[in-house]
């Protein structure tokens, strides 16, 4: 699993971050280490706890590291120059906090360091998407794969109107979904979104959902960026699909999840 | 007698630096208090406190040394200034692989210090940064360098002074001050401020050299 390191101006903000982080990070959350404030304990950043951070979060597969502002970018930069395989260290331009929970989500379900980069990448787009801003247009980060074909036309759940249909009824190589409402007091923020992203990714699948009140595309349910993105609030008709070996299994438990409230009902 | 820079000599001006940090700390405040965040000069002061320090005993050769005082700035500055002038001394060390150190190998060093710090800190000449001094500060000891290690240090300071004094009537590019937009301008920029310092302190380290 790929290593985290939080660098801030404040060991406050850099801790409360983190915290947070790791409510949304499961069971096994990845490894993050916090390099934050100055000399003195002041406000400020220091290039050499950043690499020595760097390397305590390294086991192996790389590590990311995330900012805040400024001199903190300079720090990060410089530390590069200390640590033994600056070719396996990514510095995220993400927002500091956004950023911060997608790589815990993403790291815990054991993607590797380019992958968690480029989805973490995404996190301000995925902000701007939710209030409507210019991150509205499809963009590279929250565009779904490519793969159109997930919801076969001949699916008979493909449509909004279709029955909801059995799961069981797939046959390899379709798509088989459902349809539930999101019963979720506050819809799928943060916590339930990082529970739906961690269970779907359990399972040999591809898992996709979308909000199907508000029209929504489908996004991987492996992006929890994607995922916050639709905004899906309480009451939303969602559809959930998928495809590929274990889609059977991982729907019987996303549909459980859902209508569990991710244990929030 | 050759023309040539010992250890001795180059311990002794990163001591005279941070003693004019010090003597112009209050000063190098004030210029960050109008454009930056009035840090300026007690972040350096207390990253050059933690570099003298350090010095005790004196390293073996300039490799070392200069990566002694990068690494201490880079960890004991805190502001933007701990990287920029870290990168600066841990660009220079490997650059002065030579034991005889003469003016075109010192202002080579130099130059090598000072990409170091515009490939970190992005900046270009004209963006109100300590760019402004060390840039044409390095021009005039390239020109100078064969009359010798004080001759260029001489015109290096001098040109780093000019730079600096340039600097007032500039509009910042770069970190805080960049958010003032025209407002910055009237004010000298507290890094080119210090690092006029550190060319000055070398010129008068090196004012015995010829």
């Amino acid at each position: 699993m790929i290593g985290l390191v939080a660098v801030s101006h404040s060991r406050a903000l850099a801790d409360a971050a983190v915290h947070l982080a790791l409510q949304m990070g499961g069971d096994d959350p990845p490894t993050v280490r916090v390099a934050a404030g100055g000399p003195d304990d002041d406000l400020g950043t220091d290039a050499v706890a950043i690499a020595a951070a760097i390397e305590e979060a390294d086991s192996g597969d790389g590590v990311l590291v995330l900012m805040d502002l400024g001199s903190a970018i300079l720090s990060a930069e410089t530390a590069l120059e200390f640590v033994a395989r600056p070719e396996r260290v990514r510095l995220s331009a993400a927002p500091f906090v956004e950023g911060l929970v997608a790589a815990v989500v993403t790291a815990a379900d054991g993607a590797d360091l380019e992958t968690v980069a480029a989805e973490v990448r995404g996190a301000a787009e995925a902000k701007e998407r939710q209030l409507g801003g210019p991150g509205d247009a499809a963009s590279p980060i929250l565009a779904t794969d490519d793969d159109a074909s997930t919801t076969a036309p001949d699916s008979p759940a493909s449509g909004p109107d279709a029955p909801d249909p059995a799961p069981g009824t797939a046959v390899d190589g379709r798509t088989v979904s459902f349809e539930a409402l999101v019963v979720n007091p506050s819809g799928l923020h943060a916590r339930p979104a990082a529970a739906f992203v961690k269970a779907a990714s359990q399972y040999d699948a591809e898992v996709r959902i979308c909000d199907l009140d508000a029209g929504s595309e489908e996004v991987s349910a492996r992006s929890l960026l994607a995922l916050m993105a639709l905004g899906i609030r309480r009451g939303a008709r969602v559809r959930v699909s998928a495809t590929g070996p274990q889609a059977r299994q991982a729907l019987d438990d996303l549909r459980a999840r859902i209508d569990d409230g991710f244990g929030e009902r | 007698m050759s023309d040539a820079v010992s250890i001795d000599d180059l311990v002794a001006w990163i001591r005279r630096f941070r003693d004019a940090v010090q003597q112009h700390k209050d000063e190098l405040t004030r210029l960050d208090s109008e454009i930056g965040d009035a840090d300026h000069g007690s972040n350096m002061a207390r990253g050059l406190d933690a570099v003298v320090a350090r010095l005790e005993p004196a390293p073996a050769d300039a490799a070392e040394l200069f990566k002694t005082v990068g690494m201490t700035l880079v960890s004991s500055v805190g502001g933007a200034s701990g990287p920029l002038y870290g990168t600066l001394f841990l660009r220079m060390g490997p650059a002065l692989a030579s034991d005889e150190v003469d003016a075109a190998a010192l202002g080579a060093a130099l130059r090598a210090g000072v990409d170091g710090v515009v490939a970190r800190g992005k900046a270009e000449l004209g963006d109100k940064t300590m760019i402004d001094a060390l840039s044409p500060a390095l021009d005039a000891w390239d020109a100078a360098a064969a009359d010798g290690l004080a001759a260029a240090a001489r015109a290096a300071a001098e040109a780093a002074a000019r730079g600096r004094d340039a600097t007032e009537h500039l509009v910042a590019r770069k970190g805080r001050a960049s958010y003032l937009g025209e407002r910055s301008a009237g004010h000298v920029d507290p890094g080119a401020a210090s690092a006029t310092l550190l060319l000055e302190a070398l010129r008068d380290t090196l004012a015995g050299a010829e």
